[in-house]
Formats: structure tokens, C-alpha cells, sequence
């Protein structure tokens, strides 16, 4: 076994593609898609308003939605070109100020102020147009408070008549909704199950394209395997903690749990994942056939995984799908520890989600025998020819 | 051999080789159907909530019951405390919460101000604004009632009364998308992500699998080679692209604002300069295994940085003028504008213009790269 081991770490240092797979390939991808979302809540967002009415109050509410900290305001002259600036993504949303907007609130008629946002943008649009409607309905309370002094209403008195509720919004587990708590786990996990894959389909697909395949196939298969599962998976579960480090501990984004209990559940999605690879490689056994499939399992993953739509508003054939990919059984785990700080309870109960992929095991012992065969046989006609 | 002929062995080549053909014609329709599955439902519905009631009024109750008549919500249970609805909510069977505070009817009707409380699991963010939501609207809601009670109690007219509560109308409606649903918003952009991968794919596994041996490629000169092969991939993605972009964006309900010919004039330098940068980059492989990994690799931050799931403004500069050279950036912004948001041709005309030019520089290339890769063989 031992030896085993040697010759397949002598193999990884002699393979620069396999070796840039462990080491630095996957720190540039991590790091450039954190660094892509950096900025981490969207900020000065451009909100089109055309001020029909130029008055005080208009001004007033442009000043409010100006004074949010998600958008900031263009003043465009008319319709026109506020809708072309919308369609050319200059402005996410366009404010249309009524004339005689604040000669219609002094006489007791209702204006209407028309918000359009992109909805094809859906996570920016649905930020602005929310922040919006916040600016303004602060600005009108404050509108309607004067209007109740102004008929001699005492000043408690209006305070409370203008809002005898107030509301106290609370975002649990993310508190100022920042998008790399949001979005960048589910990335990574991403990108940790395909950098998985393509190491163990690398690995396997070395053998195949050596002399000594056949043997390799038939004596010891299983202490061949075990070997590579040995070697690779501390490798790329060191990639998974330098991604949980780098999140959790350097950037500091907050976390309930414990990371350790995280990295164990690494550790059975890695499992899972040579699995679904050695299942695919024993099925193919062609170099670019394996990579080219395992990548249609693995690429969709994060649409998979239920983060950005909610899993159970998925399809039956989309959540059927979904056990599929080991990703979307692990973000369950990293959820419920980073967000709940769920004990180690609770991570085992989730991990019998897997017990679909020892289903495996028997498959690919048979797919096994029969790549045998077929080595055996082509190693025959080449013999004959 | 002529032109035509090489056009013709160029995609038999392509359809014969099975890695790529899984690639290209199997990829291509798996991906069509898997990438949009998730979300056919397009919008998330009712979001169960816990709510806490430590007022048990019949306002409180009144309140439930508008909270769970929204179209947002649904109350999936009640609970006497806060921590049991943590609990709830850490083994998501809730994902809001509403806490109703003690004295809640009695304090408003003797006209003191009270704080309800509102919380979203913002871990899952379509879900914490659909919570946040639905609750802000039902709370308004009660709020403007008690606001109308409270002042036609103190002798006002209700035409008056109402006109103080809500003096100005609020009418916002999303364009564009109008049901704001999911697959408008993925579908456009990742559809044309696809195309561009598996391009890149194909063109460079074809290449990587030839510098090393004999063929009909041998024989032909390399800008001819490099000429036919760009024309032999084009004519399988003018097939491609209509099935996507005609057939795939009408199927998934994506608004479509621009006419046949535009989008035509669109895509004819996009899959030009796409086929163009994967023959550029099959020079540099000779292992087949490789441009597969390699372009899925790049697929994730490409998509990202590509400007519809987050901001370009937010995205810092560097990595934008990075993603500069990748023909899909270029393409999917011009198809948004175009297509998506109606704008004129005048406005996506440095956009496909950048796709020409990018065309041109990855033609240069490819015909370097293939020149190259010939040398040895002239000399044996």
C-alpha cells in the first residue's frame, strides 16, 4: 500500500497540469471570485428621477432617495431619455415626480409617483426598488406628521398618528445582507466539488493513458484506488480550509458554528464525489469523454444547490437532480453550522442524506469488471492487427 | 482539396470525434434543459414563518390572519417564545419570524406607539425579501387602518382622513420582467455562456487531438485551415444559436424586444470571434483531456463577471478589463440591451464593434498558432 502511495505522489510531482490542480489553480479561481464580489452590499446604485414638478417637496423626496446609502440619484429632463438610460443599464430605476405634485397634496387630491426598476437585473432591481419605496415612505410620513401639526394636532399626538406602529426588521444570519456571506460559500463549494473532480478524473486518466493500464486494472484495483483516495483527499480538503480560512477567519464574515465539524462534512462530500467519478471513468474509459462528462454532472451545481432559489420551490425532476450532486447535500451542513451553529448532531443526521451513492459501490465494482474486459479485448485486436 | 470540400471534412470531423460531438450536440441540449430546471417555477411562493404572539388580542389574531393570507406568506406555526422560534427556524421548517409584543391591542387603543418585530433568514436572500416583504405590507396594511380608525375617532371626514394617511401613491412595477422571475433573469445571459463554452470546446479539442498526427488537415495550408474550420463550426452554431436564442428564449418566457435581423447581426461576430478564440486556444494544447478543463474552469467567473448577476460598477476595474477579451462578455451585455431591455442598435454598437475586433485579434492568432504547429512537419 505504502508503495502505492509512493508511485502515485511520484506521478502527481511529474504531472505539472494535476500539480497546478492542487496547488494554485484553485487559489486564483477562489480568490478572484471572492474579489469579485468584494464589495460585498451593493452601494450607490443609479436611480433615474424626472422631476416633472421642480417644487420644495420634489426636491425633498430626491434629496431622501439620494440619502439612502443604496442609491443615488440622475436627474433627467424628460421621459425619453430616462427610459434610454434604462435600457443601455446607466440606471437600475426611474422615479417620475408628478407636476404639480405638491399643488395636488396642499388642495387634498392623491398624486401618484410611478417607480419603474429592472426587473430583468431581478437581486439589483429588487434592491433598489425596495430601497426606494423605504426613502420615500420615510419622506411621506414626515409629509403627513407636518400636514397633522399644520391642523393643530399636538405633536405626541401626531408622532403616534403618523405611525402608531413602528417596525423593527432584523436579517438573521447575514445582518447587513451582505452578498459574500450570501454568495460566496455556495461558489466555493462549487468550485471545491469541480476542482475535486477534475483531480481524481486527472489521476484516473493517467493510468489509462500508461502502458502498464491493464495491469494496473487487474491486479489490486482496490488498494490502486485506495491509494489515489489516500493522497487526493487531504490535498483538496486542504483547498476547502484555505477557503473556509480565508472567508470565516481572515475576512471575517460571521459564522455560528464550528469549522472543524464543516471540514468533515468536506471530507464525505469528497467521498462522494470520487464516487460519482470513478462511476463515470469505469463507464467511459476515454480521457476526454470522462472530463467532458463528469463536467455536464458537476457544472450546474450551483444552480443546484438551492442558495439562490429555494430548493423547495424547485421541480420534482430539478430536486430529484439535485441529489445527484454532492454539493447540494454538503451546503446543507455549511448552512445550518454557519448560520444555526448546528452541533455535530445535526451534521451526522444530515450526512445520511449520502447513503444514495454507496448505491454506487456495486455499480462501479461491476463497471469495473467489465472496463477490464474491454481493456483485455482491445489489447487482443491490437495483437491481431 | 477545395474550400467547400474542407468545410464539409471539417464537420464530419466534428461530428465523428465523440468527445466533442458529446460536447457540442449532447451539451448543448442537456444544458438547455438542466441549467433552467431549477427555476421553472419561476417565483417563490409562500414562505413559511413562526410567529410569536405574547399579546393573544384579537388584534394580535388579526394580524395572523393577514399575514397568512398574503400571497408571500404562510404561518407555519405559533410559538410562546422566541428561542422555540429559533429553533424552528435553524431546522428550516421557518424561514421569517413576527414577534407580536405583550399589550399590543392595548397600547395602541390608548394611543401609544408600539414596535412589531420582523425576521428574515437572510442566509437565503429571494427568501428574506419575499418574508420582509410580505410582512412590511401586512404590517402597513394594520398600520393604516388603526392610523384611519384613530382619526375619524377624532372627528376628521374619511375623504380627509384618508388623504392624511396616505397622501401620496406609491405605484412600482418592475420592466422589463415583469413577473420578476427567475429564468428571465438567468436564462439570457447563461444560454449565451453556454454557446461560448462549448465553442471553445470543440474548436479546441479538434485541434488538440491533430497537431501531433496525419490527416486531411496535413495537406492544407494553415490561414485555409483555420478559414474552413471557422466556417465549419459557424454553420453548426448557426443551427445552435437559432435553437437558443429563436426556440429556447420563447420557450423560457425571456422578454424578447429586438427583431430577427438584429439579433442575427449580434450573433454573426460573436460566434466568429468565439470560433476564432477556440482555435486560437487549441494551439495551445496537444493533450485532448485539457481545453474541457481549462474552459470549465473559467465558466464561474466569467458568468459573474459578465455584468446581470451583480453590478459591473461593483466588480473592481481590474477584473473588468480582464474579462474584456473573453468574446462572451461583449455578447451577452449587447444581447441584454438589445434583446432584453429594447435598447436601439446605436447603443450596442461599440459592443459589436469590441466583437469584431476581438474576432480579429483571435483570427491573427489562430493563424499564427496553426502556422506554427505546421512548421515541424514541412521539415519532416
Amino acid at each position: 500500500m505504502l508503495a502505492t502511495i509512493r508511485r502515485e505522489l511520484n506521478a502527481l510531482w511529474h504531472d505539472p497540469w494535476l500539480l497546478a490542480l492542487v496547488s494554485y489553480i484553485p487559489l486564483l479561481c477562489a480568490l478572484s471570485l471572492w474579489w469579485l464580489f468584494s464589495a460585498g452590499i451593493p452601494r450607490q446604485l443609479p436611480v433615474a428621477v424626472v422631476d416633472f414638478d421642480h417644487s420644495h417637496i420634489s426636491r425633498q423626496l430626491t434629496r431622501h432617495i439620494d440619502a439612502s446609502a443604496s442609491t443615488q440619484t440622475i436627474q433627467f429632463a424628460d421621459h425619453a431619455s430616462a427610459e434610454a438610460a434604462m435600457s443601455n443599464t446607466q440606471v437600475f430605476a426611474m422615479v417620475t415626480l408628478p407636476q404639480d405634485l405638491s399643488k395636488d397634496l396642499k388642495q387634498g387630491h392623491t398624486p401618484t409617483i410611478d417607480i419603474r426598476y429592472n426587473g430583468e437585473f431581478l437581486l439589483v432591481g429588487k434592491l433598489v426598488s425596495s430601497s426606494i419605496s423605504h426613502s420615500l415612505a420615510d419622506a411621506l410620513l414626515e409629509l403627513a406628521r407636518l400636514k397633522q401639526l399644520a391642523a393643530g394636532i399636538p405633536v405626541p399626538q401626531a408622532n403616534i398618528n403618523s405611525s402608531p406602529i413602528t417596525t423593527q426588521i432584523t436579517a438573521l444570519f447575514n445582518q447587513n445582507n451582505n452578498y459574500v456571506g450570501f454568495l460566496i460559500p455556495p461558489i466555493f463549494v462549487a468550485l471545491l466539488q469541480i476542482m475535486a473532480m477534475l483531480i481524481f478524473a486527472n489521476c484516473l486518466n493517467r493510468e489509462m493513458a500508461q502502458s502498464g493500464y491493464q495491469q494496473w486494472l487487474n491486479s489490486h484495483l482496490l488498494r490502486n484506488v485506495l491509494a489515489k483516495v489516500i493522497v487526493y483527499t487531504p490535498l483538496v480538503l486542504l483547498q476547502g480550509c484555505f477557503m473556509l480560512t480565508w472567508l470565516y477567519l481572515y475576512q471575517g464574515v460571521p459564522y455560528a458554528g464550528s469549522l472543524g465539524l464543516l471540514v468533515l462534512a468536506q471530507v464525505v462530500m469528497l467521498l462522494a464525489v470520487w464516487l460519482m467519478v470513478l462511476l463515470v471513468f469505469f463507464l467511459l474509459q476515454d480521457s476526454a469523454r470522462v472530463v467532458s462528462f463528469c463536467t455536464a454532472l458537476f457544472a450546474p451545481a450551483f444552480a443546484y444547490m438551492g442558495v439562490t432559489f429555494p430548493t423547495h420551490e424547485m421541480p420534482l425532476l430539478a430536486r430529484l437532480w439535485r441529489e445527484l450532486m454532492p454539493s447540494s447535500h454538503y451546503i446543507e451542513s455549511h448552512i445550518s453550522v454557519i448560520s444555526y451553529g448546528d452541533s455535530w448532531q445535526m451534521v451526522l443526521r444530515q450526512s445520511e442524506s449520502y447513503w444514495g451513492f454507496l448505491v454506487l459501490i456495486p455499480v462501479i465494482v461491476i463497471l469495473a469488471k467489465w472496463a477490464r474486459k474491454r481493456q483485455a479485448e482491445a489489447i487482443e485486436v491490437e495483437r491481431h492487427s | 482539396m477545395t474550400f467547400w470540400q474542407l468545410i464539409i471534412r471539417e464537420i464530419k470531423a466534428i461530428a465523428t470525434d465523440k468527445a466533442i460531438a458529446l460536447t457540442l450536440f449532447g451539451g448543448v441540449i442537456f444544458y438547455s434543459i438542466l441549467y433552467p430546471l431549477p427555476y421553472l417555477n419561476e417565483v417563490p411562493t409562500k414562505q413559511p414563518i413562526v410567529v410569536v404572539d405574547l399579546d393573544h388580542s384579537s388584534l394580535s389574531r388579526e394580524l395572523i390572519e393577514h399575514a397568512n393570507a398574503s400571497p408571500k406568506l404562510l404561518v407555519a406555526a405559533q410559538v410562546g417564545s422566541i428561542t422555540a422560534a429559533q429553533q424552528l427556524i435553524s431546522e428550516s421548517r421557518a424561514h421569517g419570524l413576527l414577534v407580536i409584543p405583550a399589550n399590543f391591542k392595548r397600547d395602541l387603543l390608548t394611543g401609544k406607539g408600539v414596535t412589531l418585530a420582523y425576521a428574515g433568514d437572510a442566509s437565503y436572500f429571494l427568501i428574506y425579501s419575499d418574508v420582509i416583504e410580505g410582512l412590511v405590507t401586512v404590517g402597513m396594511d394594520l398600520n393604516q387602518q388603526i392610523q384611519l380608525k384613530s382619526l375619524l375617532a377624532h372627528g376628521q371626514s374619511r375623504q380627509k382622513a384618508e388623504q392624511t394617511i396616505d397622501p401620496i401613491h406609491l405605484n412600482s412595477v418592475p420592466v422589463f420582467n415583469k413577473i420578476l422571475g427567475y429564468t428571465p433573469y438567468v436564462v439570457p445571459g447563461l444560454f449565451l455562456l453556454i454557446l461560448h463554452q462549448t465553442l471553445l470546446i470543440g474548436g479546441a479539442i479538434l485541434g488538440a487531438g491533430q497537431w501531433r498526427k496525419q490527416g486531411y488537415w496535413s495537406d492544407v495550408g494553415a490561414v485555409k485551415l483555420v478559414c474552413g474550420r471557422i466556417c465549419a463550426f459557424s454553420i453548426i452554431y448557426l443551427f445552435f444559436s437559432s435553437f437558443y436564442v429563436g426556440y429556447c428564449y420563447y420557450l423560457y418566457e425571456v422578454s424578447l424586444l429586438a427583431n430577427a435581423i438584429t439579433i442575427g447581426l449580434l450573433m454573426l461576430p460573436f460566434i466568429l470571434a468565439t470560433a476564432a478564440c477556440g482555435l486560437a486556444l487549441s494551439c495551445l494544447f496537444t493533450r485532448r483531456d485539457l481545453p474541457t478543463q481549462v474552459v470549465l474552469l473559467a465558466s464561474m467567473p466569467i458568468l459573474f463577471v459578465s455584468g446581470f448577476v451583480w453590478p459591473i460598477g461593483l466588480i473592481p476595474e481590474p477584473l473588468v478589463w480582464l474579462s474584456q477579451i473573453v468574446p462572451a462578455i461583449p455578447a451577452i451585455m449587447a444581447m441584454l440591451k438589445l434583446n432584453q431591455l429594447g435598447a436601439d442598435w446605436s447603443v450596442i454598437l461599440p459592443l459589436w464593434l469590441h466583437l469584431w475586433l476581438l474576432f480579429a485579434i483571435y483570427f491573427a492568432l489562430a493563424c499564427y498558432g496553426f502556422t506554427r504547429h505546421k512548421r515541424p512537419q514541412l521539415i519532416d
